[in-house]
């Protein structure tokens, strides 16, 4: 038998016949970013009558490893927008050092005056702005096969000053409605709150209470089901006041009942 | 030929730290024909003499659309301007396609101040020989500014670009206090007026010279608030300013 | 010697015999015609401010800003040709940008001035291109606490970042002047342009280097010292832009911001006092040597 190291690893020659290594390419093209490696798991985001209301918990996982607990997955920009990511964490870092260079773009001419008179339009970049910007950067991105691999939820307002709330992904794809959530989230914390705000105008009658205790709920739900979630969340409100951004908050009045019920896999025996 | 060492190029101080070539290039400025520019707190507007080589050619185009929100006046080389409109429009453009948004008009401004700085430092270029008065709303209001070839642009509540416009001037800075509250067409007659000061003798604004350009912002009471698209008026659509507006006062 | 007539200052980055780069010297004369710029550095940040002389009646009041922000916590005032100094500003924000992407901190105002200089001294070495002619003045405040790496998420280590030594004392306000060769040097009172020399008397006498002066008052005197260098005889009106930086704990929270227009205004109606009261002082001492 051969047991040179460059055999190691590698099914018997002579069990399995020579050892086909054309997949090994040395030359062919340059393999972008084909996976995600770090991740961070659902966001979810829903409208309110007079702003928006968006959640991420503070994990990033490797695989199904728990890696890190206190990564703060919502991003102020402005003082007026939030994005919300998943997806590849070292993508949302980088993407999160371009908005703030941006954030200093737009801060050159625009808001050098100390005491800003907010009766006035300042036409500073807002919500949908940034929404309409991070989709031409993630097209751009999967156009030269290289993409940022995350969705991304932008919350914030309009030109209009309405309330806005906007998902785009790594492909590009880009699409709103009244409540949004990423990953997991789409299939588990959508249709809770679908429950409450199923069109806009459903969401134009939410209060902003009423519309955080849904959001909490759904971060509830997301971390009973969803292997890869935390019961560490930050959560967001945004309204015409600014953002209101907590970090630290821990999943209250967890209730673990309906597991005793759950049977079929796991270590359960009956 | 030249009338001293100093102003062959725009790479070359003279002792008196000036640099001919870009004032010089400011004088083509004046040899173009005259335009003028009022903001109010509503709108912006360009008004523009007209001039045709010959008797039976047509007259040069002198005010441009370049985006939704923001048009120009010329005054000096027509064919630097092209340049500086052609860039002009296409950040517009890339701006409104990045970020859905009209662009500020300072920072169109902006651009064409650094882009017109460049060739007042290398040799081989020569600066921009072109003025222009750029009018546009944003999300801050109406702005007019002006751009000289040296690439310095600066933000004016009215100016006068071109040849013989030290009389527009005079005309806008006797006025200059009204303008902020007028109406839409009392601006346009004010830019009119100023504009016939600037005329020679026997000269009239006809609807075959005169140029209009307008853009504004009208905001409702509950806060929405109304483009009105830039839009140049030429020939017949000139007729009535010039008929009923130039002997009664704005 | 005379420059004029001897050919050696025709061209950039030429010596004359006796070692001088005449269209540099031609340069600066560009800088001593243009409004005056100072930079005050105080114990808790830094004031920037110029005078802009209204040149026309159609000027828009109050627009036309000088005073450039270039990273959050950096400011740029300069004297000189506007548009090279446009383009100046532009560079430095490239610069900051650039600091960004490499280190992933915000970019230490020395370092900044540094790379400014570098720029400007390289458009005295062709013949292909002309020195600026412009002076800047460059303000910052390089936090002193400690702050997160850019794109940071999570809390990381708990030993600090960026080379930074747990018990000594980081970052601070700073203030560069940087000259059309290239030259620049740190200061505690820094003034260019039209009206440098009265406002370099002025500066010299608030004991800058003493470190005792706070923004807030250095804010008045920018103000009044703007106020006395202006030529009322020469200038026509003209209009004072101020900014300021301080730390994290200070007014401005770390960024470089225009001085809040309630301030101006106590600031300018200050300095209008003090100019009044030196013209009665001075009358009194003319009165005095009459009665002589």
């Amino acid at each position: 038998m051969n047991h040179l190291p460059q055999a190691w690893g590698r099914p018997r020659d002579d069990v399995y016949g020579a050892y086909d290594a054309s997949y090994l390419q040395t030359s062919g093209p340059k393999q972008a970013t084909q996976q995600p490696i770090v991740t961070g798991t659902s966001v979810i985001a829903m409208k309110f009558n007079e702003g928006v209301v968006i959640a991420a918990d503070n994990l990033a996982s490797y695989g199904a490893l728990a890696r890190f607990t206190d990564v703060k997955r919502l991003r102020v920009f402005l003082d007026s927008s939030v994005v919300g990511f998943s997806g590849d964490v070292s993508d949302m870092q980088y993407l999160d050092r371009h908005l703030n260079e941006l954030a200093i773009d737009e801060a050159y001419d625009l808001e050098t005056a100390a005491t800003k008179d907010t009766s006035k339009p300042s036409g500073k970049l807002n919500a949908a702005n940034l929404h309409k910007y991070l989709q031409k950067v993630l097209y751009k991105r999967r156009s030269d096969f290289d993409p940022l691999w995350n969705q991304i939820l932008v919350a914030g307002f309009d030109a209009a000053s309405k309330p806005f709330l906007a998902s785009v992904d790594l492909r590009g794809t880009a699409f709103t409605s009244p409540s949004l959530a990423t990953g997991f989230g789409a299939a588990l914390a959508q249709p809770i709150m679908r429950n409450y705000a199923a069109t806009e105008e459903d969401a134009a009658r939410l209060t902003r209470e009423e519309a955080v205790n849904v959001v909490k709920d759904c971060m509830k739900v997301l971390f009973y089901r969803d292997a890869r979630s935390l019961d560490k969340y930050s959560i967001a409100v945004v309204t015409k006041d600014g953002v209101e951004l907590k970090e630290n908050e821990q999943l209250e009045r967890q209730s673990w009942a309906f597991a005793e019920r759950i049977k079929g896999y796991g270590t359960q025996t009956v | 030929m030249f009338r001293n060492n100093y102003d062959n190029d725009s790479v070359t101080f003279s002792p008196q730290g000036r640099i001919f070539q870009v004032e010089y290039a400011a004088e083509a400025v004046k040899q173009g024909s005259v335009v003028v520019g009022i903001v109010s707190d509503t709108h912006a507007v360009l008004v523009g003499l007209k001039r045709n080589a010959e008797e039976l050619s047509s007259y040069q185009k002198k005010i441009f659309r370049i985006d939704e929100h923001v048009g120009i006046a010329i005054a000096g080389l027509t064919s630097d301007a092209r340049v500086l409109s052609q860039f002009m429009k296409t950040q517009c453009l890339a701006h409104r396609l990045h970020f859905g948004r009209d662009m500020a008009v300072f920072d169109i401004v902006n651009r064409i101040g650094s882009k017109a700085q460049i060739n007042t430092q290398h040799y081989g270029k020569r600066p921009y020989g072109v003025g222009l008065l750029v009018a546009g709303v944003d999300a801050t209001g109406p702005h007019l500014f002006e751009f000289q070839p040296s690439g310095m642009t600066e933000e004016m509540t009215a100016f006068s670009i071109g040849a013989r416009s030290q009389m527009a001037r005079t005309y806008l800075e006797k006025n200059v206090e009204a303008f902020a509250k007028c109406s839409r067409e009392e601006l346009i007659r004010h830019a009119l007026k100023a504009l016939k000061e600037s005329l020679v003798q026997d000269r009239e604004l006809t609807v075959e010279n005169t140029s209009v350009g307008i853009t504004g912002v009208v905001t409702a009471e509950d806060g929405t608030r109304t483009v009105e698209p830039f839009k140049v008026y030429d020939g017949q659509e000139v007729a009535a300013w010039l008929e009923d507006g130039m002997d009664v006062d704005p | 010697m005379t420059s004029i007539g001897t050919g050696y200052d025709l061209a950039n980055s030429i010596y004359s015999p006796d070692g001088r780069n005449f269209q540099v010297e031609y340069a600066v004369k560009a800088v001593e015609n243009g409004g005056t710029s100072i930079g005050i550095r105080c114990k808790d940040g830094v004031v920037l401010a110029v005078e802009k002389v209204i040149a026309s009646k159609l000027l828009k009041p109050n627009a036309n800003k000088r005073i450039a922000t270039v990273d959050r916590h950096l400011g740029i005032v300069y004297s000189g040709m506007i548009p090279d100094g446009r383009h100046l500003v532009d560079r430095a924000r490239d610069e900051a940008r650039n600091h960004r992407d490499t280190f992933k901190s915000p970019i230490p105002t020395r370092d900044l001035a540094n790379r400014m200089g570098g720029y400007m001294q390289a458009y005295t070495l062709y013949q292909s291109v002309r020195p600026f002619g412009v002076t800047a003045i460059l303000g910052g405040f390089d936090s002193d606490l400690e702050q997160p790496v850019d794109g940071e998420v999570g809390s990381g280590p708990s030993c600090g970042g960026g080379g930074k030594v747990e018990g000594q004392k980081h970052g601070g306000p700073w203030l560069a002047m940087i000259e059309p060769s290239g030259t620049y040097w740190g200061y505690y009172g820094a003034a260019t342009g039209k009206g440098r020399q009265a406002a370099k008397a002025e500066l010299e006498k608030l004991n800058l280097a003493a470190g005792e002066i706070t923004i807030k008052e250095a804010v008045k005197e920018a103000a009044r010292i703007i106020y006395i260098a202006h030529d009322d005889n020469k200038d026509k009106d003209f209009e004072l832009e101020m900014s300021w930086i301080s730390g994290s704990d200070g007014p401005t929270k770390g960024k470089h911001v225009e001085v809040p227009s309630d301030l101006l205004a106590e600031a300018e109606g200050l300095a209008r006092k003090a100019i009044e009261k030196d013209l009665e002082g001075d009358d009194e001492e003319e009165k005095d040597k009459m009665e002589e």
